[in-house]
C-alpha cells in the first residue's frame, strides 16, 4: 500500500484521477489509466505535499544505492569466492594471496562496504555472524537511511508522529540502533498511552519501524524481511521482529477449504442490499459479519446481463485456529501465501452456486476477506473459469498480489491508521509505486484507534461520507453491477469439509412417506433438542383402566401407585423443521411378560434391548406436520395446540395451549395461581434442583390403534441430568374439558409433584414410524 | 628390468578468463559507487534546497558518500589486483 496521508482529522485526500474526498483525506489513488505519477496527485490540485514527496523520492532513489551497494558486495564475495582464483593459487601465489586479501578487505572494510559478504548460503553465515556481532553494511545503513526518510515523509502529514515526544524517542532510539533506549522508550509509551493508541499512532509507519529494527538489530532471521520492506520487492517473509518464518506459521493453517450452504437470520436477510452497490456490497458484508460466512449475490446489471458478486468479511473473533478459514491463522496465511484454506474454501463455495460458463465475477473483500479474494484473483485456473472483472479490498494487506488477469480492476481503499493492511510490510510510509495500474485510496481520517478504524463499519462510515468521490469512481466502475440483486447464497467456510451434522448418529438411511404438504423423510433426524421427562406416581385404579386389553401388562408401581410420565421435548432443528411435543403415558413393563426382578434395569436400556416403555395415553404436537405425521410415528393422533418449552439454569417451564406462558408468566408454581380457564392446558414448571450427569435415554412408546399395539422408539444421544428431588409441579387448567386435561386430573396429577425428572437441554434424536406388535 | 621412473603430471594451465572477468565486474562496480557517493551528495543537496532534509540527514549522507568512495577505492584496488593476477597466472606465449 503507498500513500501519502493527509493532516490528521481533515479531509484531504484523494484518490484516482485527482479525485478528490471532502472530508477524509485520501492520498493516493492511481487510476487505472494513469501513471503512476499521476496517480499520486491529490484531490482538487492537493495530493501529496510537495515536502513529503520529496523526501519519498530521496528514500526511493536510496533504495537504489542500496541494492547497487549490495550488489557490489555480492560481486566482490562471487569473487572471494570463485573456486578458480583458488585453483590459479599455485601458479601465482603470491599476487594470489594479495587478490584475496584486497578483496577480503573490500567485503570487510567498516570504512567501505562494512561487513559485506552476501550470496550464497555459506556466505550468508559469514553474514549472519557478523550480524549477530553487531556489524553492519553500508548497504544496511543506506537502506536504514531511506527507511528514515520514509517516516520523515509520513511524518510530514502526521506530525504527531515527530511532534509526540514519546513516539519521537522510539523512533530516534530504533533509527539509531539502541536497544536498550528503544525498549524504554516502547515500555514507557504502552504505560502512557495503553497498547491500542500506541498500535494506533504508530500505524502509518508500523512497517518502517519494524523494518528499520530489523535491519539494525543482532537478529540476522530478520534480516531478509527488513530488507523485503524496505527495497519494496515482496511482502514480509518473516516476522520482522523475531524472524521466524511467515511460512513457518502459515503452514499451520491447512485445509483443502469447504464451504456449506446456510440461510441467513431473517434479520440479517432484511437487511442484506437489494440492489448493487459499493456500499451495498460492504454493508452486506458488515450484515454477515465475522461469523465464518461468506455472500454471493447474483445481480441484473443495467444491460440485464445477470453477474455475480463474491463477498468476503475479515477475520472471525474467537481461537487463533479453528475450523473455519476466517481465523487469525486463516487471516495470517490469506495475506501471505498466494493461496490459503479461506480462498480455497471462496473457489468451493463459487462452484457450488454454480455461475454460468463465462458469467462475469466481481469480488470484494474486507481485511483477511480482501487478501482471500485477492489470492482468487490471481489464480490462474479460478481466472480460466471464471471472468473475474473487479477485485476490491478494505482495509486488506494485498500489496504483493497480482491479478492472473490483466483485464481484472482492483481497487484498494484503506485508512492509514489501520494496522492490518500493513501486514505484507507496506504501509504509508511506502515510496515505491507497487501498483500503477490499481485504484488505490489510502486515506487518513479523525479515527486513529485501531482497531476501531479497521471496523467495516467504520470504512463503510468513511467511504459514504468522507470518500464521496472514491465511492463515485469506483460504483462507476461497478456499472454493470449495480442492478437489482436476483439471488443471494450465504456459505458458512470450513478449513476442512465438515463432517455431516449428527455424523454418525443421524446418517441412516431413510424412506419418504406422504406427509401434509407433501413427501416428508423418515426417519426424523433432529440435530438439536431439549427434553424434560417427569414421573409421577399415579392412581393406579386408572392407570389400569387405560391399559385394560392392551396387552400391555400392569403398570410399573411405585409405593402401590402407578408410574406416570409427562414427556416434553423441542426439536429445535429437525429433517421436519422445528416442533413442540408433550406426551403423557404409563409405564409398562412391556408386552407378553410382566415386570421380573430385572424390570428396573430394562427401563434404562437402549430401545433396541428395552421391552418396557411408556404406553402413551395423550399426546400434544404445535406443527400440522407432526400431527399429520403421528399416527404413523406413534399411532396416536395428538392435539394440536401450541407448546412452550423452557429450560435453563435449573428451572423448567412446560405449557401446553393458547396463553399458557403468559398465564404461567414466571418458573415455578405461581402458574397455578394465575392460569384462567379454558386458554391453556396445563404448566409443569418449577425447580429442577440438583441433577446426577446421566446419557440421555431413549424413549419406548406404546400405543393402540385400529386394534393393535404400536412401538415406538425415539433414539436420543447427548448428557442429561437425572433431578432425584424436583421442585417442579404439575398444573392441569381448571375446568379444562380439554381430553389430556381430564385424564392427568383423573390420574390424580393436577397439582403433583414427579418423583423425579430426567432434563437435556441439547440432543439429538432419531424417530422413525412405530411398528405393530401383536400383544394381545 | 628397470621400471622408468614414475612421472608427476604436469601441472594444468590456470584459466585467467574468470579472475579477467571478476576484475571488470569489480571496476564497473568502483565506478557504480561514485556515481552512488554523487548521488547521494545531490540528494542531500536537494532536500536541504527544499527545506525538508531532517537535521540528521546530513550527517548520514556524509557517513554513507565517505563510505560509497572507501569502497569503490576498496573495489577497484581488488579489480588492479585480480588483472595482475590473472596476467600472472596466463600462460606465456612461445
Amino acid at each position: 500500500m503507498t500513500g501519502d496521508p493527509g493532516a490528521a482529522g481533515e479531509p484531504s485526500g484523494v484518490s484516482a484521477g485527482g479525485e478528490s474526498a471532502a472530508d477524509a483525506e485520501p492520498s493516493r489513488g492511481p487510476e487505472g489509466d494513469g501513471p503512476a505519477s499521476e496517480a499520486s496527485r491529490g484531490p482538487e490540485g492537493e495530493g501529496i505535499g510537495p515536502a513529503a514527496e520529496s523526501l519519498r523520492v530521496a528514500a526511493r532513489e536510496l533504495v537504489d544505492i542500496g541494492v547497487t551497494v549490495r550488489g557490489a558486495a555480492v560481486h566482490a564475495t562471487a569473487a572471494l569466492t570463485d573456486g578458480a582464483l583458488l585453483k590459479a593459487l599455485p601458479h601465482a601465489p603470491s599476487a594470489g594471496w594479495r587478490t584475496q586479501r584486497a578483496l577480503l578487505r573490500a567485503i570487510t572494510d567498516g570504512r567501505g562496504l562494512g561487513w559485506a559478504p552476501a550470496g550464497g548460503r555459506p556466505v550468508s553465515l559469514a553474514a549472519a555472524l557478523g550480524a549477530l556481532a553487531g556489524a553492519e553494511s553500508l548497504a544496511v545503513r543506506v537502506l536504514a537511511t531511506s527507511l528514515r526518510l520514509r517516516i520523515a515523509a509520513v511524518a510530514v502529514d502526521h506530525p504527531e508522529l515527530t511532534g509526540d515526544p514519546m513516539l519521537n524517542r522510539l523512533v530516534e532510539a530504533a533509527a539509531a540502533d539502541r536497544d536498550l533506549e528503544a525498549v524504554r522508550a516502547l515500555r514507557a509509551l504502552l504505560a502512557d498511552r495503553g497498547a491500542v493508541r500506541v498500535l494506533s499512532q504508530l500505524a502509518p509507519v508500523f512497517g518502517e519501524v519494524l523494518a528499520l529494527r530489523a535491519l539494525l538489530d543482532e537478529n540476522p532471521l530478520n534480516d531478509a524481511t527488513a530488507w523485503l520492506i524496505a527495497t519494496g520487492t515482496g511482502y514480509a517473509t518473516a516476522d520482522p521482529v523475531t524472524g521466524m518464518s511467515n511460512r513457518a506459521v502459515a503452514v499451520l493453517d491447512r485445509g483443502e477449504g469447504a464451504a456449506r450452504r446456510v440461510e441467513p437470520a431473517e434479520t440479517e436477510s432484511a437487511r442484506l442490499a437489494t440492489k448493487g452497490s459499493l456500499l451495498g456490497f460492504l454493508g452486506n458484508i458488515s450484515v454477515i459479519g465475522t461469523t465464518g460466512r461468506v455472500l454471493i449475490q447474483s445481480v441484473e446489471g443495467p444491460d440485464g446481463v445477470v453477474r455475480h458478486v463474491v463477498q468476503a468479511p475479515g477475520m472471525r473473533s474467537g481461537r487463533p485456529d479453528h475450523d473455519s478459514p476466517q481465523d487469525l491463522l486463516g487471516a495470517f496465511s490469506s495475506a501471505v501465501l498466494a493461496a490459503s484454506p479461506y480462498s480455497r474454501a471462496l473457489a468451493k463455495a463459487v462452484a457450488d452456486y454454480g455461475l454460468p460458463e463465462g458469467a462475469e465475477l466481481a469480488l470484494i473483500g474486507h481485511s483477511a476477506g480482501g487478501a482471500a479474494v485477492m489470492n482468487l484473483a490471481q489464480d490462474p485456473g479460478f481466472c480460466a473459469r471464471h471472468t473475474v472483472t473487479h477485485a476490491i479490498t478494505v482495509g486488506a494487506p494485498v500489496d504483493f498480489k497480482r491479478p492472473a488477469d490483466p483485464d481484472t480492476w482492483v481497487a484498494s481503499v484503506t485508512n492509514q491508521h489501520d494496522i492490518v493492511p500493513t501486514l505484507d510490510g507496506q504501509g504509508a510510509g511506502g515510496c515505491f509505486d507497487l501498483h500503477p495500474d490499481w485504484y488505490v485510496v489510502d486515506y487518513s481520517d479523525a479515527t486513529h484507534l485501531f482497531p476501531l478504524c479497521h471496523s467495516i463499519d467504520r470504512y463503510v462510515a468513511n467511504i459514504a461520507t468522507d470518500l464521496p468521490e472514491a465511492r463515485d469512481h469506483i460504483d462507476g466502475r461497478l456499472a454493470p453491477y449495480r442492478g437489482p440483486v436476483v439471488r443471494s447464497q450465504v456459505y458458512r467456510l470450513f478449513d476442512h469439509p465438515p463432517e455431516p451434522e449428527g455424523f454418525p448418529f443421524l446418517t441412516v438411511p431413510t424412506h419418504a412417506v406422504p406427509g401434509p404438504g407433501g413427501r416428508v423423510e423418515l426417519p426424523i433426524r433432529c440435530q438439536d433438542g431439549g427434553a424434560l421427562t417427569a414421573y409421577f406416581a399415579a392412581n393406579p385404579a386408572v392407570a389400569a383402566a387405560l391399559l385394560e386389553g392392551t396387552g400391555l401388562g400392569p403398570a410399573v408401581r411405585v409405593a402401590g401407585r402407578a408410574l406416570v410420565a409427562v414427556h416434553a421435548a423441542w426439536n429445535r432443528r429437525t429433517s421436519v423443521g422445528v416442533h413442540r411435543e408433550l406426551h403423557v403415558g404409563v409405564v409398562v413393563p412391556g408386552p407378553w411378560r410382566a415386570r421380573g426382578p430385572l424390570g428396573w434395569y430394562d427401563l434404562v436400556r437402549g430401545a433396541d434391548r428395552r421391552r418396557s416403555g411408556v404406553f402413551l395415553a395423550g399426546s400434544v404436537v404445535d406443527t400440522a406436520v407432526v400431527a399429520a405425521l403421528a399416527p404413523r410415528l406413534w399411532g396416536g393422533e395428538p392435539s394440536l395446540l401450541p407448546l412452550e418449552f423452557g429450560l435453563a439454569r435449573g428451572l423448567a417451564r412446560i405449557t401446553a395451549g393458547l396463553g399458557g406462558a403468559s398465564r404461567a408468566g414466571a418458573y415455578g408454581d405461581s402458574a397455578a395461581g394465575s392460569a384462567a380457564a379454558g386458554e391453556w392446558l396445563l404448566v409443569l414448571g418449577g425447580r429442577l434442583g440438583p441433577g446426577l450427569p446421566v446419557s440421555e435415554r431413549d424413549l419406548v412408546g406404546y400405543a393402540r390403534a385400529a386394534g393393535t399395539t404400536l412401538r415406538s422408539c425415539v433414539r436420543a444421544r447427548g448428557r442429561a441430568l437425572l433431578h432425584p428431588a424436583p421442585w417442579l409441579r404439575l398444573t392441569v387448567a381448571p375446568g379444562s374439558a380439554h381430553p389430556l386435561a381430564r385424564l392427568l386430573r383423573d390420574l390424580g396429577l393436577d397439582g403433583a409433584r414427579p418423583l423425579l425428572c430426567l432434563s437435556a437441554t441439547a440432543r439429538r434424536t432419531l424417530r422413525d414410524a412405530a411398528v405393530p406388535v401383536p400383544t394381545t | 628390468m628397470r621400471r622408468p621412473p614414475a612421472r608427476r603430471p604436469a601441472r594444468r594451465p590456470a584459466d585467467p578468463a574468470p579472475i579477467t572477468a571478476h576484475a571488470v565486474v569489480l571496476e564497473t562496480d568502483a565506478r557504480a559507487l561514485a556515481e552512488c557517493a554523487e548521488r547521494l551528495r545531490e540528494i542531500s543537496e536537494r532536500l536541504e534546497a527544499g527545506g525538508v532534509a531532517p537535521r540528521w540527514l546530513r550527517h548520514a549522507v556524509n557517513a554513507h558518500l565517505a563510505a560509497c568512495t572507501t569502497a569503490a577505492a576498496d573495489l577497484t584496488t581488488a579489480a588492479a589486483h585480480l588483472r595482475h593476477y590473472a596476467d600472472s597466472v596466463r600462460p606465456a606465449a612461445h
